[in-house]
C-alpha cells in the first residue's frame, strides 16, 4: 500500500498548553487512528538554534531531540495534518514516500503474493538502495531468540549493507496505542529494524520476513547507499535548491556507525556532531540503536559486562542540498574507516505556524 | 536555561525532602563515631548511585518522557539523598587526625564503589536479551 | 529532634535539591559538555559552606538543618558518579579520571578553606 511517513523532528521538553508535544502528537495519531506510529528518544543533538543537548550531563539531558513517526495512506496523513501544525511550533517535519507491507489479520494468502510483486516493482531498476523498516514487538520471539536477533541475522546473512534496531518508547500499531510504562512489562512496545540495502536482495527478504514474523508490518523506502566500511560507493544525491514549482528541497543524510566507532581517537558520532555544530548545518541528531551491524562484521549490541557502549549510533541530518553537500565532505572523511552512509531525498517543511506551510 | 515547570520543581522539591529525610534518618540509626569509617555516609552515597543509574538509563532510554519522574527520582531523591559536601568533612577530619591512610582510603573506596553500583545498575537496565 | 527539626530536614531539603537543580543548569548552560563542571561547582560549593559551618563550631538543630539537610541535599555524590561514567563510555577516560580527581581535590579544599574562614571569623 502506498503511504506517506510523516516524521517530525522536535524537544522532549517541547510543550503544548503544559502538555508535552510528544504525547499530544501520538494523541491526535491515535485520534485518527493511524496504522503506524513510533516515538524515538535521541541521544544528543542540536537544532537551528545550535544549542546541545546531551544525555551525557544529567542537566543537559533536559531537553533530548526525539523523532515521532506516522505511517498511513496519503489522505489519513493529510486529514491529520491540519491537527498537527495546529500544535508544532517548532522544529522540522518531513514527509516522505513509503510502501507499506503489512499482514493484517485479515490479509489473504493472494495477497501476501502481491506483496512482493509490490516490492519488486517499487524495487525500480537495479543500483537503487532500499531502506527497510521492519517493526517488532520489544519481547517478541523468533524461535526460541529475541525477534530482533533473529531479524539481523538473516539481514546480515542476505549481504545486506546493515540493520540497526531502534527501540521506541511509544506508538501506535494498527490503531493500538504501544507506550513503555513505568511499571509494566512493556511487551508490545515496537522496536523498528532499519535496514538498508541492495533492491533485489531486499525484495527477496520481504516474503521470508512475512513467513517469521507474527505481525509482520513492513515498510519499504528508496536511499542511496554513498559509503560502507570507508569505501565511497555512489555520492549523495545532487538536488537543485528547488523543484519545477519552487518548492525547497531537503536531504536526508544517515550515518549508521558503531558507538565505539573512533577517528583520530575521538568518538564518531560525537566528532560528526561537534564538527557540523561548528558549521552551519540546519540540526542532527543522533539516535541510539540496540543492535545491529553496519558493514561487514557481524550484528552486535552491549555486552554485559562492558566499559564502552557497542550499540550502533543513528546520526541523522537534514539539510539544504547545497549544506548537504558540504557536510557530506565532512562526513566522507570522518567515516574514512567504519560507517554506513545514506542520502534520501525528503520534501520538508520547517513548521512554523499553521499559515506557514512553505513545501508539501 | 530551559523553561522551567513549576511541576518540575514541586516535583524536586518532594524528592529532595524525602532524599533528605532517608539519609538523615540511616545517618542517625547507623551512627559512627567521629574518626570510624562513615559507614552511614558511605553506604548511602553507593545505593543512591545505584538508584539514580537505574532511574535515569531506564527513564532516558527505556519510556518516554515523563515531567515528573526523572525530576523526582533523579535531581530530587538520589541528588538530595547522596552526599558530598558531608564526605569531604568526614574525609577533611581523617586528614586532620592524620589518618592519611584512611582518608585516601576512604575516598577513593566510596568513588570506586559508586561507580560499580553506577555500572551495574546501568548494565542492568540495558541488558539486550530480555528488554523492559 | 523535634517534630519541628525534622520538618526542616524535608523543607531544607527540598530547597537544596532546588538550588542545585538550578545552580547545575546555569552553569553547564555556558560550560558547555566537555566536563561536567555543573556539577564540580555545586559540590565545591557546598562543601565550602559546611567546611565553613564545621569552623563557626555550629552545632545542634542548627547544624543539622543547614548542613545535613539544606549542604547535604545541595551537593551529590550520586550526579557526580553518573557523569564519571558516561563520560567513561564515550571514551573519554582522561575525563572521567579529571573529573573524580579534580572533584576530589576541590572537595576537600573547599572544606578546609571554609572551615578555615569560618574559624577565623
Amino acid at each position: 500500500m502506498q503511504c506517506v511517513k510523516l516524521t517530525t523532528y522536535f524537544g522532549e521538553r517541547d510543550r503544548v498548553d503544559g502538555r508535552l508535544l510528544a504525547d499530544e502528537l501520538l494523541a491526535i495519531y491515535e485520534r485518527r487512528g493511524v496504522r503506524l506510529s513510533t516515538l524515538f528518544r535521541g541521544a544528543e543533538g542540536f537544532g537551528r538554534l545550535h544549542h546541545l543537548h546531551t544525555e551525557r550531563l544529567l542537566t543537559l539531558s533536559e531537553d533530548l531531540p526525539v523523532i515521532a513517526t506516522a505511517l498511513d495512506s496519503p489522505e489519513r496523513i493529510e486529514a491529520l495534518l491540519t491537527d498537527v501544525l495546529a500544535i508544532k511550533r517548532r522544529g522540522l517535519m518531513t514527509l516522505e514516500r513509503a510502501l507499506l507491507l503489512g499482514a493484517a489479520a485479515d490479509e489473504q494468502r493472494s495477497e501476501r503474493r502481491d506483496t512482493f510483486a509490490n516490492a519488486l516493482a517499487f524495487a525500480g531498476g537495479a543500483g537503487h538502495g532500499r531502506k527497510l523498516t521492519i517493526q517488532v514487538g520489544r519481547r517478541e520471539r523468533v524461535g526460541n531468540r529475541p525477534a530482533f536477533v533473529a531479524v539481523c541475522e538473516l539481514l546480515h546473512e542476505r549481504g545486506l549493507a546493515g540493520a540497526s534496531v531502534l527501540l521506541g518508547v511509544d506508538g501506535l500499531r494498527e490503531g493500538r496505542r504501544t507506550r513503555a510504562r513505568f511499571i509494566a512489562r512493556n511487551a508490545d512496545v515496537p522496536m523498528s529494524i532499519v535496514a538498508v540495502g541492495a533492491a533485489e536482495p531486499i525484495a527477496a527478504l520481504v516474503p521470508e520476513l512475512a513467513r517469521i514474523l507474527r505481525e509482520p508490518l513492513i515498510t519499504l523506502e528508496r536511499v542511496r547507499i554513498c559509503k560502507r566500511d570507508g569505501e565511497l560507493l555512489e555520492q549523495p544525491h545532487a538536488l537543485a535548491a528547488a523543484d519545477e514549482q519552487g518548492r525547497a528541497a531537503w536531504q536526508k543524510l544517515t550515518v549508521y556507525s558503531s558507538h565505539d566507532a573512533t577517528h583520530d581517537g575521538r568518538s564518531l558520532h560525537l566528532e560528526i556532531v561537534r564538527r557540523m555544530r561548528a558549521g552551519d548545518a540546519a540540526g542532527v541528531t543522533c539516535v541510539n540503536g540496540m543492535w545491529g551491524f553496519h558493514g561487514a562484521h557481524a550484528p552486535h549490541g552491549d555486552r554485559l559486562l562492558q566499559l564502552r557502549r557497542h550499540v550502533p549510533v543513528l546520526t541523522i541530518a537534514i539539510d539544504s542540498p547545497e549544506k548537504a553537500a558540504r557536510s557530506f565532505v565532512l562526513i566522507d572523511e570522518l567515516t574514512r574507516e567504519h560507517g554506513l552512509v545514506t542520502s534520501e531525498v525528503v520534501p520538508a517543511m520547517q513548521a512554523l505556524s499553521a499559515n506557514e506551510l512553505s513545501a508539501r | 536555561m530551559p523553561d522551567l515547570d513549576r511541576r518540575e520543581i514541586a516535583a524536586i522539591f518532594l524528592g529532595g525532602a524525602l532524599g533528605s529525610l532517608l539519609r538523615m534518618w540511616l545517618g542517625r540509626t547507623f551512627a559512627t563515631g567521629a574518626g570510624d569509617w562513615p559507614w552511614a555516609t558511605f553506604t548511602i552515597n553507593v545505593t543512591g548511585s545505584f538508584a539514580l543509574a537505574y532511574f535515569a538509563t531506564r527513564l532516558q532510554e527505556r519510556l518516554p518522557r515523563s515531567i515528573y519522574r526523572r525530576p523526582l527520582l533523579g535531581t530530587g531523591f538520589c541528588g538530595a539523598y547522596t552526599t558530598f559536601s558531608t564526605m569531604q568533612v568526614e574525609t577533611l577530619q581523617m586528614i586532620d587526625d592524620d589518618r592519611y591512610a584512611l582518608a585516601a582510603t576512604y575516598a577513593l573506596t566510596s568513588v570506586l564503589a559508586g561507580l560499580v553500583a553506577i555500572w551495574i545498575a546501568t548494565a542492568l537496565v540495558r541488558r539486550v536479551r530480555i528488554i523492559a | 529532634m523535634s517534630v519541628w527539626t525534622w520538618l526542616g530536614v524535608a523543607l531544607l531539603g527540598g530547597v537544596g535539591a532546588n538550588a542545585r537543580f538550578l545552580i547545575d543548569g546555569l552553569i553547564s548552560a555556558r560550560a558547555g559538555a566537555a566536563l561536567p563542571f555543573g556539577t564540580l561547582v555545586v559540590n565545591a560549593s557546598g562543601s565550602l559552606v559546611l567546611g565553613l559551618l564545621t569552623g563557626v563550631a555550629l552545632s545542634g538543630d542548627a547544624l543539622v538543618l543547614a548542613g545535613t539537610a539544606t549542604l547535604g541535599s545541595y551537593t551529590t555524590f550520586s550526579t557526580w558518579m553518573l557523569e564519571t561514567h558516561r563520560l567513561g563510555e564515550d571514551a573519554r577516560a582522561r575525563a572521567a579520571l579529571l573529573n573524580i580527581a579534580v572533584g576530589l581535590a576541590v572537595g576537600v579544599a573547599a572544606a578546609a578553606l571554609g572551615r578555615t574562614i569560618g574559624a577565623h571569623a
